[in-house]
């Protein structure tokens, strides 16, 4: 893939593998940009300068305990709940779509989507702030009506790609799912 | 432009060989000048405007009669007998005015006088200490705002019935101010007043204008003038100012208003939207 | 098409047999159940599976033939193949395992013998069929069987049911329970393989229980049906009373607590899921209920506490009514600063302080009986943490009935002023409100009107700031009663509607509760069909709640915060209990 593909929609570069199981069964992993330790630091930083500012006023030295604490339970939640390291797109012919998506501290989340529910796998675009991105996503069927389209669930949310990497994935998604 | 044979015609769904936006040389053609306009003379300009310095004269009667009660200048009882005259003899020129009655009979007034009376002797109690705690300031600046708001709202072009804006303006107002006085007869003396002078008055005055339009400015003037006498004793510079005021009202604003006449220049053509001409009111019967 | 095979997990190491299963219907899929292994006479077969098929729904089939290369047992796959021509079929699988591989290959027997074979050479790879690819999926039997996906499908007639394949496969292996009861120790004339379950157990104590529970629960719905009866038919619909009910909590919570008990009293045996599911929950927060209450009685019955709760909750309203009292002569000075109307403000405080008078007396005439009560009202909790938190919420409403009186009177008030203005500030504008139209029409107003309404305006618009004080003041008080009153309901109605046992099943057997399936790529080996793991995705916590909640008054919509505001502003009344009648439907 060209170089540009390789960044997500701030320019962050992101890294995008695809894996053939077998000719039924591709997966794609986006990952994201990895934590920075800089960002870290500098937020901890910030913290405990701001503790050690209320410490001067108040001599309290519980101040000071409750930043550490603050700033441990404060990234541990932040990996734990909001950095996802990587999303990936597991596609089986005939059998559904799999997404995943695993935190910066190991904790996976994941949702399997029946070919039957499947309309089909387009990619949209969106205003988002003050800018058009493009995303790719997967249109479900509305169970009553099987030509209407019900609800429209968005793939790789948390690593936004450009447009030229989800051509790519796009194209795998539409080769197995004119196979089945 | 192409200059053809063809003559433009001011359509825009025929296809012509000219732009959208062309005009030809018919176009200023059709212009007019000050269509309709009335010439105005000074006399009754003058006249109509004696409608606006009278009321203005009135606020300043209030506020004369307000300020010598509260000084104790004026007993309210001489105050109220006042009242009651000058409430009757309205009454009787009102009668001897005729012109119709409004559907209104004799009863009903009296009804309507009884409503007055009873509420706002039953009220001027609460009244003296309704405003008690609020700083008297703010209730001068109340007082103050809602007579100009009287003025401003009133309906000059004809003021009877009086506007339910300015009369309930003035009403405000002299609760306010009624609310400062010193006991319960004072603020229902002073309630009475605001009730001739805001809401009787006009209807008698415009009783005047319709039947005796001689009388007319005699009255108006009789007004202003008093206005100018009772606000002479409580301070004579206001009374300078009101005078002057109302010279401007009556005299110089009319003169005014007739000079620039002279350089109105409304500009009529076919590029003002529709007008019906037609009179409609013998359809809405 | 593709052909899926749902494969148990436990058979991959089975010997060489038969594979028992079924064909899903529209799917294109195949659930293997079991392995039936070698020796074994066809129509022995034939006669078991007939025998389970009339069990269950299951259309239960031969699918076709599992072989496990051993030493000595060579030549076996040609007389497996042979098979295929003893039971009837339209497709026949061959699973094969080689020695040294982890995947197993597949073979597709077309009727009419024709082989689709899965690998094929490199050279014929262009012009292969599409009918010959295959997916392996594995499968753990026994989670399978024991997990419910969700959302819950039970009362949907079938024609209404999504199509789902995964559904399907759940179904399926769910109803071939009665298949898993042979295990490999019973000297049949087969030998299967499939799941073993441990055997059922024979605890005694377990059987008692089950004996026991009928003769217990019969009781108990004929109590309750007496009980019930007695609500009805006593004096207790008279309006009045009917209504005092309505709003004690202590009767509300007796309401649920016997709808509660009926349901789990009910000696029908719960077949479906979601109703096994409620009881089960219901139960659980009962039990828990009642141990939380009778630790709680074992707390209070102990060193004389009723006795000093007593003691202190007479001075406690003492000092209530004084800080009250206090309060009150500040508002009547000059509170805040700010200038009120004097006479208004006297009487008002006059009034209210005659109220605490009453209060107190009230209370003090009360005071002997008070431990007395209280023993009484305490006893309550061995009927469960929720009655004794019901009846203190009762307490708490009863012992500041003089702040609502306030509150009432002050709302009252305020909302007449409120009114009056509005009305009349249309009326100095010289507009009015048009019913018809529910909009304001401009209106031509006598004078007498006119001059009394400003009268009435100018008075009323003066004497707002007064009565707003007090409102507000009144309001706060109140609020912080609601507040209070509001958390024992929060705690109560928690203890009510929380599904503890699906919240258990979900931590201790994530796998009983299934939100969907994930697919994990087993091994790729050249030359097998594409292998799967199915794993079981448990469902979320919040959904559990979602799903299992008891459905109490918590449940019906509620004010938005914004509406409250403005009941507050225009000077509703509000209440911690939710009005029946805006309850619809």
């Amino acid at each position: 893939m060209a170089d540009d593909s390789l960044t997500d929609i701030y320019g962050n570069r992101i890294g995008v593998a695809c894996r053939c199981h077998s000719d039924l069964c591709r997966e794609v992993t986006v990952s994201g940009p990895k934590l920075s330790l800089r960002s870290v630091l500098v937020y901890t930083c910030g913290v405990w300068l701001l503790a050690y500012a209320a410490f001067c006023c108040t001599e309290n030295t519980a101040v000071l305990s409750c930043a550490i604490i603050l700033t441990l339970v404060g990234l541990m939640v932040y990996i734990h709940f909001f950095k996802v390291d990587h999303e990936s797109l597991l596609i089986i012919g005939s059998l559904g779509v799999q997404l995943s998506s695993s935190y910066a501290s190991g904790r996976e989340c994941t949702s399997f989507i029946e070919m039957s529910k499947i309309k089909d796998v387009v990619i949209n675009e969106a205003v988002y702030m003050h800018r058009v991105i493009y995303y790719l996503c997967i249109l479900i069927k509305d169970p009553a009506d099987p030509h209407a389209v019900s609800s429209v669930l968005p793939l790789f949310q948390s690593s936004k790609p450009r447009l030229k990497c989800l051509i790519e994935v796009y194209k795998t998604c539409q080769e197995i799912l004119a196979q089945s | 432009p192409p200059c053809g044979p063809v003559e433009n015609k001011k359509v825009l769904y025929g296809r012509q060989p000219y732009p959208d936006n062309y005009v030809d040389r018919r176009f200023l053609a059709e212009l007019r000048r000050n269509v309709g306009v009335q010439q105005l003379r000074y006399w009754s300009v003058a006249r109509e405007a004696g409608l606006v310095g009278q009321q203005v004269s009135c606020v300043a009667v209030f506020v004369a009669l307000w300020s010598s009660l509260d000084g104790g200048a004026l007993p309210p009882a001489a105050l109220l007998w006042g009242g009651l005259l000058a409430a009757l003899l309205g009454y009787g020129l009102h009668g001897a005015l005729g012109g119709g009655t409004g559907g209104r009979t004799r009863w009903a007034d009296l009804q309507s006088a009884a409503i007055f009376l009873a509420f706002t002797f039953g009220f001027s109690p609460v009244l003296k200490t309704l405003t008690e705690s609020v700083s008297t300031d703010t209730v001068y600046a109340m007082s103050a705002l809602m007579l100009l708001a009287h003025l401003l709202f009133f309906p000059y072009a004809r003021p009877s019935p009086p506007g339910s804006l300015s009369l309930n303006a003035a009403l405000f107002g002299s609760v306010c101010l009624a609310s400062r006085l010193p006991g319960a007869l004072h603020a229902f003396a002073m309630l009475t007043w605001a009730l001739l002078l805001f809401a009787l008055w006009p209807c008698l005055l415009q009783r005047l204008r319709d039947r005796a339009p001689r009388a007319f400015p005699w009255a108006a003037a009789l007004v202003s003038l008093a206005g100018v006498g009772g606000l002479s004793g409580l301070w004579p510079g206001g009374s300078v100012l009101l005078l002057l005021t109302l010279l401007a009202l009556t005299l110089a604003c009319p003169l005014l208003l007739v000079r620039l006449q002279r350089h109105k220049d409304n500009i009529h053509g076919p590029w003002d939207e529709a007008e019906i001409r037609e009179d409609l009111s013998r359809f809405l019967d | 098409m593709v052909l899926k095979i749902f494969f148990p997990q436990c058979c991959t190491t089975a010997d060489s047999g038969l594979l028992v299963g079924c064909w899903i219907p529209d799917q294109d899929s195949a659930v293997v159940l079991a392995v039936v292994h070698y020796p074994f006479i066809p129509g022995q077969v034939k006669r078991y599976l007939t025998e389970i098929r009339s069990q269950t729904d299951v259309d239960l089939t031969v699918l076709g033939s599992w072989s496990m290369p051993k030493e000595g047992q060579e030549g076996m796959d040609s007389f497996l193949k042979d098979l295929s021509t003893i039971f009837p079929h339209s497709r026949w699988l061959q699973l094969s395992r080689e020695i040294g591989k982890r995947g197993f290959t597949c073979q597709v027997v077309r009727k009419g013998g024709m082989f689709l074979k899965e690998q094929a050479k490199e050279g014929e790879g262009s012009v292969r069929d599409e009918n010959e690819k295959v997916i392996i999926v594995h499968y753990d039997q026994r989670k399978v069987m024991l997990s419910q996906l969700h959302p819950v499908q039970e009362g949907v007639s079938h024609s209404k049911m999504e199509q789902s394949a995964l559904r399907a496969v759940f179904h399926t292996v769910a109803q071939s329970h009665p298949l898993f009861f042979i295990d490999k120790y019973d000297d049949g004339p087969l030998k299967l393989t499939h799941w073993q379950s441990e055997g059922r157990e024979a605890s005694i104590i377990a059987e008692l229980v089950k004996q026991g529970s009928v003769p217990v629960c019969k009781l108990l719905t004929w109590m309750l049906s007496l009980w019930s009866w007695l609500g009805s038919i006593r004096l207790l619909n008279v309006p009045p009373v009917r209504f005092i009910s309505s709003k004690l909590s202590t009767c509300v919570q007796l309401g649920y607590r016997t709808e509660h008990l009926q349901t789990v009293s009910s000696t029908r045996k719960a077949t479906e899921h979601m109703e096994f599911m409620r009881k089960a929950n219901i139960f659980v927060s009962f039990l828990l209920d009642m141990a939380l209450g009778l630790l709680l009685i074992a707390w209070l019955y102990r060193e004389n506490r009723i006795g000093k709760l007593a003691s202190t909750l007479v001075p406690v309203a003492d000092h209530v009514a004084k800080e009250l009292r206090e309060l009150l002569e500040w508002l009547m000075g000059a509170p805040a600063g700010l200038k009120m109307n004097r006479a208004l403000d006297q009487v008002l405080g006059r009034f209210f302080i005659y109220h605490i008078h009453l209060w107190i007396s009230y209370i003090h005439l009360m005071s002997p009986f008070i431990e007395m009560i209280l023993w009484y009202v305490g006893l309550s909790a061995c009927l469960g943490l929720t009655f004794a938190l019901s009846v203190l919420s009762d307490m708490v409403a009863l012992l500041t009935f003089h702040i609502y009186c306030f509150y009432v009177y002050g709302a009252r008030l305020y909302c007449l002023k409120i009114y009056g203005l509005s009305s009349l500030w249309r009326l100095f504008r010289g507009k009015k409100w048009n019913v018809l139209r529910q909009r304001v029409d401009s209106c031509s107003y006598d004078m007498d009107q006119l001059f009394i309404g400003t009268l009435l305006f100018t008075i009323l618009l003066f004497l707002l700031p007064t009565t707003a004080l007090y409102y507000l003041v009144f309001t706060l008080l109140r609020l912080v009663v609601v507040l209070f009153q509001g958390l024992i309901h929060l705690a109560v109605d928690l203890l009510n509607s929380f599904p503890l046992f699906a919240m258990g099943l979900r931590v201790c057997r994530p796998y009983r509760l299934a939100e969907g399936v994930k697919f994990r790529v087993l091994c790729e080996e050249e030359g097998t069909p594409l292998h799967l793991m199915m794993e079981i995705n448990p469902i979320k916590v919040s959904a559990v709640l979602q799903y299992y909640r008891t459905p109490t008054y918590s449940c019906y919509p509620r004010d938005s915060w914004m509406a409250l505001c403005k009941k507050l502003f225009v000077g509703e009344l509000i209440y911690p209990w939710k009005h029946k009648t805006t309850k619809t439907d």
